[in-house]
């Protein structure tokens, strides 16, 4: 893969973030997987084709709301159910690697996205199968924590 | 009359945010959650204009795109894209089937008036009644 995916990955965040909900984006070098704990909302969404694989974004439940809130404009005591949450953080996801797949496809990688879908849990990580490309990167923005994951295998 | 819209896309975000964006203009904005669900609400309310995704459950934003060419009473209804997928050959695909325009995500509220704007004229809401 030519692509830097790592620059890929803060690219789609930084524009996605910045867009959509107005934050600005503070990308945090040499973290670990301890950046993120507790209570999470990770939004996925499939990217199949010459490359297979997942990318995952990761929030707080806490910041998952916050995020929510700002998207539609409301307060936290508005949010009617888990759902709204979900489709939001899943829809973030969808825009994500939606940037990341158009920038693949334009470098002559072509693959095709599937419907968000959204992992709900504690202390949780997806664990990539042997031979997949991990690429992490590590933001804050709006006081919150996000983790964006690309698990990705090319296809023989 | 107002201007009629239909957002056709399976996230409830997206369509609100669509609807927010035309709420000061006198427009009524329809939702649908699929393709399938937009045929039927195009069929039934005859938009000026359709909002359309691309990635959906059941019938996603292209099948109904070819639905809509397909049909002799919708298939003038001009159709906005608006999706994730931005590459050179999805938009060329879009151009293909006839799409008036096309709106990468993620947008901006003005971004997708200002499409819209292009096609029908938008007058502001008008004043609540006293």
């Amino acid at each position: 893969m030519n692509t830097d995916l790592n620059a890929l990955l803060e690219s789609a965040a930084a524009t996605v973030f910045t867009t959509m909900l107005s934050y600005t984006v503070e990308f945090k070098q040499n973290e670990t997987d301890s950046f993120l704990d507790g209570e999470m909302v990770a939004g996925t969404v499939g990217l199949t084709g010459a490359f297979n694989g997942m990318i995952y974004l990761y929030a707080s439940t806490a910041f998952s709301r916050c995020i929510t809130c700002t998207m539609l404009s409301m307060k936290d005591s508005e949010i009617e159910s888990n759902e709204m949450v979900n489709d939001v953080i899943g829809e973030l996801t969808n825009m994500v690697a939606g940037h990341v797949k158009t920038k693949l496809d334009n470098g002559g990688t072509r693959c095709i996205m599937t419907i968000p879908t959204v992992v709900r849990g504690k202390d949780f990580r997806i664990a990539p199968v042997s031979g997949a490309i991990r690429k992490t990167v590590y933001f804050q923005c709006n006081g919150g924590k996000v983790l964006l994951e690309a698990l990705l295998k090319p296809q023989n | 009359m107002p201007v009629k819209i239909l957002s056709v896309d399976d996230s409830k975000m997206v369509r609100l945010i669509v609807t927010r964006a035309f709420k000061k203009f006198d427009c009524k904005v329809f939702e649908a959650s699929h393709g399938l669900d937009g045929m039927a609400t195009a069929a039934k309310e005859k938009p000026d204009v359709i909002i359309l995704d691309v990635t959906m459950p059941v019938m996603d934003g292209m099948e109904m795109l070819a639905a809509l060419k397909e049909n002799a009473d919708l298939k003038s209804i001009p159709v906005v894209m608006l999706t994730a997928e931005g590459s050179r050959d999805s938009l060329l695909a879009f151009a293909k089937m006839g799409v008036r325009d096309y709106l990468i995500k993620p947008f901006k509220e003005q971004d997708i008036v200002e499409k819209v704007s292009r096609i029908v004229t938008l007058a502001p809401a008008p004043a609540p009644a006293l």
